[in-house]
């Protein structure tokens, strides 16, 4: 057991938090177009493959990475939380995707570009619903003399209206594949950026395919019971529970920065024990959460089999704690946190989606019942 | 960082989870209805190489670090042996012994330490008062040099192995004009003339284990059962909050294991509705609450171990935070499990309403949630 990270690991900390801080605010993208936040998010990915932050978790490493990933990525959730869950999205869900199950000439033509920070990527895979845990998956393959033809429809797709390379989750000979779709293929219609309650960056759009006409070379098969939907979600929690993580640091720093300097009937309101009380809560579920994300993401990294379960817990523990501290540090800063802008305000409306998104929260506590009642 | 745990540490908490399960939880119902101390199974321990784990092996001890230890309180709870004499063994080892062998003389530790290794003797500690339990450092009970003697006044409260201990820490003021800084430590024996227990407590819950008053009237000492130097009490207690937050811990955490399994157990038998009522989401809800409380607790403790095991001094905002997730979160869960047991959960025939009554300690003993928060915002 250690719970020390290393002076590499350190530098590399100091490094992702250098670069987040200097990306833009969240109120600042909200407003831009497409082109800008494109640009901005390609700069940034840039950033992050030159300290080595994308190729964590990607290669022989993998599992020594695990928790200093964890880490890394909650450093940058903490400071840019639209941009996170983008270059996320990109790198440890379509990139880990590929890195499992694609060829080694199709991880040369897509993965290479990921890694380098070069390409923007998607992953679709909610259908009608976000939830694909209960309905089977209505998009389809169907090979046609050499090609296949790619029909259904996605949606809530983060970084839809940005992405160079999609990968669109379907069913191809019975069984899950992933069809890598460039957004200018006939037959692909993105929607118009789908408004949201939080994660003012973000580009979620709705995907409709008819007939993409795709060379078989662009379609990832992973193998039979490969367990690809579960993989998948997984990855896309331990985005999310790392997501949740940064929420907490940023709203927790910003009530208890507040709490210390701003002053009521003479003193600093940190020394009432209402606001006192409430900021060692919040503390508490930080520090708890994030431990329960460590050793989560560890123990799937070397138990693969416990980690799952595991991850699920961490998940729905970190993600519900994640909008308790964001309500409170609200209540802390009062006008103050109400006001559009504050890192709280912006976390409340966003811990939402970590919590819906990925596993949801109530489906994962089915889940979790199910496994304790050995009926999965 | 890395949450191994070595092959003989695995090898070991299963060890003493198969012990207790044979050997202490056949009684554990009986004895708590009785409101009474198991002897038999606290000498069990003894003999296990439980209560002195952490002790070198020359004074009787298992020379075990402080990880392995606290995976032996986490497999108590693990096995299903009870809060009351979890605490028993917690003051005895941690608040009593081995702050007797961390600032003891040469001559007392091996006096002391092997009779409490082995269980032969029973050791208490002595600090919260009447008047003085968040507020510790207000306590009144003084201790005056006479000579080569120091004498004893006051009353100590709510101390664990009060009534059947054999030797007890007490603090006490030798400078009544300090707070903190007038604070001793004295090691005071069964039987010194002017010492004694009042009658148990009867509590809700930790039933098994005997709390009473301490009662010093004009009780003399010699004055080499002073601990370390005066002044140094508060300090010393502090020291074992490092066990309080870590192995006194683990066994809550080890509890939730258990209540998983036995209300998942419960949930595939029972039947309403023409089916088990594990099948109902609400009830598969409960079962993950449980366990992803018990998850989330587990490196809290750990943590405070390893720091522990590296020899780092405490770090008490880490340790706070500790105690104040266990206590507060542990209630919610106990709670539910009587819940899933409907009517049965409500009686002595199933052990989680005994569970649910010993859990109500955590948010107080060993200093309130309150006091975690004060501590933490302080810190922060
Ligand atoms: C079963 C049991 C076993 C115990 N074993 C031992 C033992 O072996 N040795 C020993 O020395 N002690 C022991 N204790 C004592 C225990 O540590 C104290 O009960 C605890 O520290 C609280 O002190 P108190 O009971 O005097 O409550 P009080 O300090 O009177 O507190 C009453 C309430 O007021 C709150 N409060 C107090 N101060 C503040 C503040 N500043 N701000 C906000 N809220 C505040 C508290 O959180 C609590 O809710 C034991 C207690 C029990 C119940």
């Amino acid at each position: 057991m250690n719970f020390d990270f290393n002076d590499d690991e350190n530098r590399l900390f100091e490094n992702v938090r250098a670069i987040a801080a200097a990306a833009p605010a969240e109120e600042a993208l909200a407003g831009q177009s497409v082109d800008a936040v494109s640009r901005t998010l390609r700069d940034i990915l840039k950033q992050l493959a030159e300290i080595g932050y994308l190729q964590l978790g990607f290669g022989n490493n993998a599992q020594a990475d695990a928790v200093p990933l964890m880490k890394a990525m909650e450093t940058l959730a903490g400071q840019a939380r639209s941009l996170f869950l983008a270059v996320e999205m990109s790198t440890r869900v379509l990139a880990r995707a590929m890195a499992h199950w694609a060829t080694e000439e199709q991880k040369e033509r897509w993965l290479q570009g990921l890694l380098a920070g070069e390409s923007i990527g998607a992953l679709a895979l909610s259908e009608n619903t976000m939830n694909v845990e209960n309905d089977p998956l209505q998009t389809l393959g169907v090979r046609k003399g050499g090609r296949v033809l790619v029909s259904g429809s996605k949606n809530y797709v983060v970084n839809g209206s940005l992405a160079d390379r999609i990968g669109v989750v379907g069913m191809l000979d019975g069984r899950p594949a992933l069809f890598m779709v460039d957004r200018r293929v006939s037959g692909l219609t993105v929607s118009d950026r789908i408004r949201t309650m939080g994660y003012d960056g973000l580009h979620l759009a709705a995907l409709d395919l008819h007939d993409c006409d795709l060379p078989e070379e662009n379609v990832i098969l992973p193998p039979e019971n490969a367990g690809v939907l579960d993989l998948l979600r997984m990855w896309e929690n331990e985005v999310l529970l790392a997501a949740a993580l940064g929420m907490m640091q940023a709203s927790l720093a910003e009530a208890r920065d507040f709490a210390k300097s701003h002053r009521s009937g003479g003193k600093p309101v940190i020394a009432y024990q209402e606001v006192g009380f409430k900021l060692s809560e919040m503390l508490t579920l930080h520090q708890t959460a994030q431990l329960f994300a460590y050793r989560a993401v560890w123990t799937m990294a070397t138990q693969p089999k416990e980690g799952a379960s595991l991850i699920w817990c961490a998940k729905v523990f970190g993600t519900e704690a994640a909008e308790r501290v964001a309500g409170e540090a609200l209540r802390i800063l009062a006008g103050q946190g109400y006001r559009s802008g504050s890192a709280a305000e912006s976390a409340y409306r966003a811990a939402k989606w970590t919590q819906i998104s990925g596993i949801s929260t109530e489906i994962a506590r089915v889940r979790i019942g199910d496994h304790a009642l050995g009926y999965r | 960082m890395d949450f191994a745990f070595s092959r003989e540490q695995v090898m070991f908490k299963k060890e003493v989870i198969r012990f207790a399960k044979k050997e202490i939880v056949p009684r554990v119902q009986e004895h708590d209805l009785k409101g009474e101390f198991d002897f038999t199974s606290f000498r069990k321990m003894g003999d296990f190489g439980i209560l002195g784990l952490h002790f070198p092996e020359e004074l009787g001890g298992g020379g075990a670090d402080v990880l392995t230890t606290v995976l032996a309180g986490e497999a108590l709870g693990e096995a299903g042996v009870d809060g009351g004499l979890t605490l028993a063994y917690g003051a005895h080892s941690f608040l009593c012994a081995d702050t007797i062998f961390r600032h003891g003389t040469d001559i007392q530790r091996k006096h002391y330490i092997p009779k409490l290794a082995s269980g032969q003797w029973i050791g208490c500690m002595g600090l919260s008062e009447p008047d003085a339990g968040s507020d510790v450092a207000s306590m009144s009970t003084t201790a005056t040099r006479q000579g080569d003697s120091y004498v004893l006044n006051g009353t100590k409260m709510w101390i664990t192995n009060g009534p059947i201990a054999d030797v007890a820490v007490v603090y006490a003021k030798t400078d009544p004009d300090q707070q903190h800084a007038g604070i001793s430590a004295f090691i005071v024996d069964k039987g010194t003339p002017g010492f004694s227990a009042g009658p148990p407590l009867i509590k809700m819950g930790v039933r098994t284990s005997k709390t009473s008053e301490l009662v010093l009237n004009n009780c003399a000492i010699p004055a080499d059962n002073l601990l370390g130097n005066e002044g140094e009490g508060f300090l010393m207690a502090m020291q074992t909050v490092e066990w309080d937050r870590s192995a006194l811990l683990a066994p809550f955490v080890g509890s939730t294991t258990y209540l998983v399994k036995k209300c998942a157990d419960y949930a595939k038998g029972r039947v309403q509705f023409g089916k088990p009522i594990g099948h109902f989401q609400a009830i598969k809800r409960k079962l993950a609450d449980m366990r992803i409380f018990g998850e989330a607790a587990r490196a809290l403790v750990y943590r405070i171990a390893w720091c522990k095991d590296q020899g780092r001094p405490l770090n008490h905002l880490e340790a706070a935070v500790a105690k104040l997730f266990i206590g507060d979160w542990s209630l919610p869960v106990t709670n539910d499990a009587v819940t899933l047991h409907g009517g049965y959960g409500y009686t002595h025939e199933f052990d989680v309403e005994r569970i649910f009554r010993d859990t109500r300690l955590a948010p107080i003993g060993g200093g309130t949630s309150e006091v975690q928060k004060m501590i933490i915002s302080r810190l922060m």
